[in-house]
């Protein structure tokens, strides 16, 4: 039995797994769950994982512990072993999909991945460097911009509104502009999603595959999924997008 | 004082003929101990954000340092430095303009050589003979770097460093010298590396201070700094006009690249980190380089100086557990 944790920079995911089978997921919101769980001893990062309420006293003292994540090179954990984003989120496709060729397109908080995965093996992958435009928290903020909820949002992909603007909090100024035309609330959602595709093409297509592979938060975006396919990429959401990097280390070898 | 500064690396052989110390500005300005502060101080005065970090820190450390000459490189290295010598000559800084022919065409170098030769006036006798005094310096630092890919014996970090300072020896061919003897003496009794991953670093030098121990943390040493080791004239060419057309790093990227495929082979590497800096026109220059290179690259980008970023080195031990799977 193993439980595998994901500190990203929004949400902290948790995967547990008995013999090969996914038990339970779980998330808490990254920053109440370092205040409430989470203290320094000297170097090293604990959690008080009992106190979550997550797993059992006797689920605790079964299991080993993988993590991964945001915070994991600037903390230590203590009693947990720690592998790398990549391998986590590459570890997790495979078993949520079962493929072996594919470009897996990991989309969070912050972080875009882009990792190439041929026979099973990483080849090769990019990662959005300085900017965050094209994160989950970049969709939060335009949603809270357009006073809609991150599902109303994700709806809409049909005739965007052409959204330029490199900066992601420029873009806010630009979309209340975009507002002030008159455009609808669905052409302005389906912008942001646009703004979205134009950000991770350059990435997709260093790696061409026939399949992507599309995981983190922003996986559960269904209109960016179909503007992907407008733009001719085939794209799997596997069941847990989400958590696919805690299923990924737990279940890792 | 006859201090004379340079923006990129440049025929040294003319500044020592002339008796000038020389001064390369970007070791000047990343070795001072406050690169970030000047980089703050020339974005104060006007310098935009999204700038080069290097060329900044080079208009800082030249204010500050109260160096009053300078030879700028205006092709052949970033042409940001032609403003640079513009907004200088302000401060009533002497600059002097030094061109590396695209095309590597040897008249038009020639020239070049011989413009510079006379603003500092002096002729080819003595620039030739501060040619063979370099040269027995260079060769030493040539055998630090066989030491690094060779024996194991020299780290990542020991390497960039000698290589690097030779573009102005410190200040002092003599007193650099000194310290490579005495450098050289205590790598003998050294026991080698045991690398699980060789890498080559290709581009400029790193903005980044802990690049090379984070990376031998990790069992993976550099043992080709590019660059660098283009600033020691590695090639041991006697005559100046060929040496400075054998330099790799002020020409087209093609040139360059045949040089480092030559030594991405002998020097049995596993993978390439490809250092781009932040708003440089060599960032376009990695898509030549991805499709020229049949190894695998991690391309690291940075802005300014100070230590790796949590994400950068997310990226990096990324990169090595994949040669890690490979090898």
């Amino acid at each position: 039995m193993r439980i595998g944790i994901d500190l990203g920079s929004r949400k902290v995911k948790f995967a547990l797994v008995h013999e090969g089978l996914v038990v339970r997921l779980e998330s808490f919101d990254t920053l109440s769950f370092y205040k409430r769980f989470g203290r320094m001893e000297g170097d090293d990062l604990i959690f008080d994982l009992p106190a979550t309420g997550l797993f059992t006293a006797a689920e605790l003292a079964a299991c080993s512990i993988v993590a991964t994540g945001y915070g994991r090179n600037t903390l230590n954990l203590k009693g947990v072993k720690v592998i790398s984003e990549i391998r986590a989120h590459v570890t997790g496709a495979f078993f949520q999909t079962g493929f072996r060729d594919f470009t897996l397109l990991d989309m969070g908080g912050q972080d875009t991945k882009v990792a190439l995965v041929r026979n099973g093996r990483l080849q090769d992958f990019v990662m959005n460097d300085k900017c965050a435009a094209s994160s989950g928290r970049y969709l939060e903020n335009m949603a809270a911009i357009l006073e809609v909820e991150l599902s109303e949002l994700s709806s809409h992909w049909e005739d965007p509104v052409r959204l330029d603007a490199t900066c992601g909090i420029f873009g806010e100024s630009e979309l209340i502009g975009q507002i002030l035309r008159g455009h609808s609330v669905a052409r302005l959602c389906a912008g942001v999603n646009q703004t979205l595709v134009k950000r991770v093409i350059p990435m997709l297509k260093r790696f061409p595959s026939d399949m992507i592979v599309l995981t983190g938060g922003v996986a559960l975006d269904t209109a960016l999924v179909r503007l992907l396919e407008v733009e001719g990429f085939s794209v799997t959401v596997p069941d847990s997008p989400q958590h696919n990097g805690a299923i990924g280390c737990a279940v890792i070898d | 004082m006859n201090r004379t500064g340079f923006t990129t690396t440049i025929p040294l052989e003319i500044l020592l003929a002339a008796g000038r110390i020389p001064v390369d500005l970007n070791n000047l300005f990343i070795s001072g101990g406050k690169s970030l502060e000047l980089i703050e101080a020339a974005e104060a005065e006007g310098f935009p954000r999204n700038i080069c970090g290097w060329i900044k820190g080079i208009y800082g450390a030249v204010i500050e340092s109260g160096i009053r000459e300078l030879v700028a490189v205006t092709e052949g290295d970033c042409s940001n430095t032609r403003a640079l010598m513009e907004v200088l000559s302000l401060h009533g800084i002497t600059t002097v303009p030094f061109a590396y022919p695209h095309d590597r065409n040897p008249n038009a170098l020639r020239d070049e050589i011989e413009k510079m030769m006379a603003h500092f006036g002096v002729d080819w006798a003595a620039v030739n003979r501060s040619g063979e005094r370099l040269e027995a310096v260079r060769k030493k630092i040539r055998e630090i770097d066989r030491l690094t890919w060779e024996e194991g014996l020299v780290s990542g970090e020991e390497n960039h460093y000698f290589q690097v300072a030779s573009s102005d020896m410190n200040g002092s061919p003599e007193s650099f010298e000194e310290e490579i003897d005495s450098f050289l003496r205590e790598t003998s009794s050294r026991t080698p590396y045991r690398d699980r991953i060789r890498l080559a670093y290709i581009g400029v030098p790193p903005i980044i201070d802990n690049l090379y121990p984070f990376l031998e943390e990790h069992e993976a040493r550099i043992v080709f700094n590019e660059t660098q080791r283009q600033f020691s004239m590695p090639y041991g060419i006697p005559d100046l006009l060929e040496r400075y057309r054998a330099y790799t790093y002020p020409y087209d990227i093609f040139f360059r690249l045949a040089d480092i495929k030559l030594e991405l082979e002998k020097r049995r590497i596993d993978g390439v980190i490809h250092y781009v800096q932040s708003f440089c026109f060599r960032q376009i220059e990695d898509m030549v380089v991805r499709q020229q290179l049949s190894l695998p690259i991690l391309t690291l980008e940075g802005d300014k100086p100070g230590p790796l970023d949590a994400r950068t080195k997310i990226r990096i031990e990324s990169f090595l557990e994949l040669l890690g799977e490979r090898i």
